[in-house]
């Protein structure tokens, strides 16, 4: 299992919602957006924690990529999150 | 038959130099440094005569430089993986690994040759397309061979001044030669300094707007269009044009071991003459290119590598080769070849400033980080040249550069903090004094680089000129 996690920069508005979900692997800078501490996902535990903070993404940003860097989220819903995504 | 090698001597330096342009020359042969201009012989891409408006035309080229060899789309990748021809655009990624990524993927790839030259002082890509266009041409036409592809699309800026009517002659003037050439097409794009990046080029050959793009696979195994998209340099593809003639051993031979094949350099600011492109081969110092430009002194410093490029100090610049391992040894890379140099009485804080104030109006606006972190950064930059900072300003101005660092969809922000980094330890004694509140020295001196006003345009309906 090699999946990575990325954030598209282009897409993030800083909703910081990954970082709710996933704030092992997300820092936040000064103004909120999300910045990539650890990349590499080396558990079942942590895929599953990649992919609800990827379907929780409002933009679409937190992707997780697998072995040939394409765009791997999963089809897991997000569960019911305790915030409510800005809109 | 056998053709004997023609030795030339060099007119300024005396030192005799194996004429390059004969075939079947072999790797033994090791060059003297040597910069040329342009219709100096010693020069590859730059000899021959200056061309009119017109550029160069195809009765002339093959005159000097005869028929491309007949090459299969492997025989031209093994010249590519032979001369290990670098890009000449910034990033210096090896074309051979494009073209195998391109290869590797499947499908049909798109070729996009890259002669924006964003770089608003640098000139090289700007002289080469409308001086030797049929170079250009020949290169790009031989990767459309390795890519086993039929179609090429040249890119550049609307800018006024940019060679797209010498290209088009040149194009027309093809037409109907013996050895078939691609189906040519050129594309002009918004003039922004982010636009002539390669991924918001082959979004913008794609159909869409000129920003950068975030990716997870190189562009060259899957492009904006779905297709694998090679996008390279206009100087690379013109040196491919010449390795295919000359082979790859003799090109190779005219760099040094870890830059392979002579490179273009830009001189802008203190210069004799700003915007003069000259041809750098062997170990040429940074005092020997500056020389051939009239210069005698060591400056006060150079900024190597474009506008988002790494400060040196003249004394430490004066004797650096032109290579990529020594100017890595002082922390450099060549980038697109552009070498600005500050006078003494000039002050390298105001200069950087003024650049990283340009650069942060030229992002695409996408990314947070250059959204809200670069026009922070060019404040405090302009606070530092204006002495109105303090120490504890000067480390905010860090912590936020590391903030910006690695945080955007391209390399932008990143060479931002890598001036004002290379500012902060260049001109630490500047800092200092900037600090201490005493005046600057250089308060009225004028301007030493030429930074233009941000371009507003980058929709692709925007016509705005750069003007």
């Amino acid at each position: 299992m090699t999946a990575q996690i990325r954030i598209d920069p282009t897409l993030c508005r800083g909703h910081a919602i990954c970082a709710l979900f996933f704030s092992d692997a997300v820092d936040l800078d000064q103004w909120g957006f999300g910045k990539v501490a650890v990349s590499v996902i080396d558990s079942e535990r942590d895929l599953r924690r990649a992919r609800r903070a990827a379907a929780a993404c409002p933009n679409g940003a937190f992707v997780v990529t697998g072995a040939d860097g394409s765009v791997d989220n999963g089809a897991r819903r997000p569960r019911r999150l305790r915030v409510r995504a800005a809109r | 038959m056998t053709v004997q090698p023609e030795v030339r001597v060099h007119p300024r330096r005396g030192v005799a130099r194996v004429d390059s342009l004969l075939p079947g020359l072999g790797p033994q042969i090791t060059v003297e440094a040597a910069v040329a201009g342009l219709g100096d012989p010693l020069g590859l891409l730059l000899s021959g005569p200056p061309a009119g408006p017109d550029g160069e035309g195809l009765e002339s080229h093959l005159a000097r430089w005869s028929e491309l060899p007949p090459l299969d789309g492997a025989g031209v990748r093994a010249l590519l993986r032979a001369s290990a021809l670098d890009g000449r655009g910034g990033g210096g990624f090896p074309l051979a690994r494009k073209v195998e990524t391109a290869m590797l993927a499947g499908g049909r790839p798109v070729l996009i040759v890259n002669a924006s030259e964003s770089e608003p002082a640098s000139h090289k890509d700007r002289t080469l397309c409308s001086q030797r266009p049929h170079l250009v041409l020949d290169g790009a036409a031989l990767v459309a061979v390795a890519l086993g592809i039929d179609e090429v699309v040249i890119h550049l800026h609307r800018a006024l001044g940019s060679p797209v009517r010498v290209l088009e002659a040149a194009m027309a003037e093809r037409q109907g030669r013996s050895i078939a050439d691609p189906r040519w097409s050129i594309s002009t794009g918004p003039d922004r300094y982010v636009s002539g990046e390669s991924s918001a080029v082959a979004r913008y050959v794609a159909g869409g707007e000129a920003r950068p793009l975030f990716t997870t696979i190189p562009l060259a195994a899957e492009g904006p269009s779905g297709r694998p998209t090679v996008i390279s340099n206009a100087e690379t593809v013109a040196h491919l044009s010449v390795i295919a003639r000359m082979g790859p051993d003799a090109w190779s031979g005219l760099g040094t071991a870890s830059s392979p094949g002579p490179r273009l350099v830009t001189l802008t600011g203190a210069v004799n003459s700003p915007g003069r492109v000259l041809e750098v081969s062997g170990p040429a110092t940074l005092g020997e290119i500056l020389a051939t430009d009239g210069m005698s002194t060591r400056p006060a410093a150079v900024l190597v590598g474009g506008f988002a490029g790494t400060w040196l100090l003249g004394d430490d610049a004066w004797q650096t080769p032109f290579s990529r391992d020594a100017l890595a040894a002082v922390g450099v890379q060549p980038g697109c070849g552009l070498l600005g140099v500050l006078p003494h009485g000039a002050c390298g804080l105001t200069e950087t400033a003024r650049i990283v104030r340009y650069l942060a109006g030229e992002s695409a606006g996408q990314c947070g980080t250059c959204v809200a972190g670069l026009p922070r950064l060019a404040d405090s930059c302009e606070s530092l040249a204006a002495g109105t900072f303090r120490k504890r300003g000067v480390r905010k101005m860090s912590a936020l550069a590391d903030t910006v660092l690695g945080s955007g969809a391209c390399g932008h922000p990143d060479a931002v903090v890598r001036l004002i980094r290379s500012t902060l330890d260049v001109f630490e004694d500047d800092v200092v004094r900037h600090l201490a509140g005493h005046a600057c020295r250089a308060a009225d001196h004028p301007p030493v680089f030429a930074v233009p006003e941000p371009v507003l345009a980058i929709g692709r309906d925007d016509t705005r000129e750069w003007t």
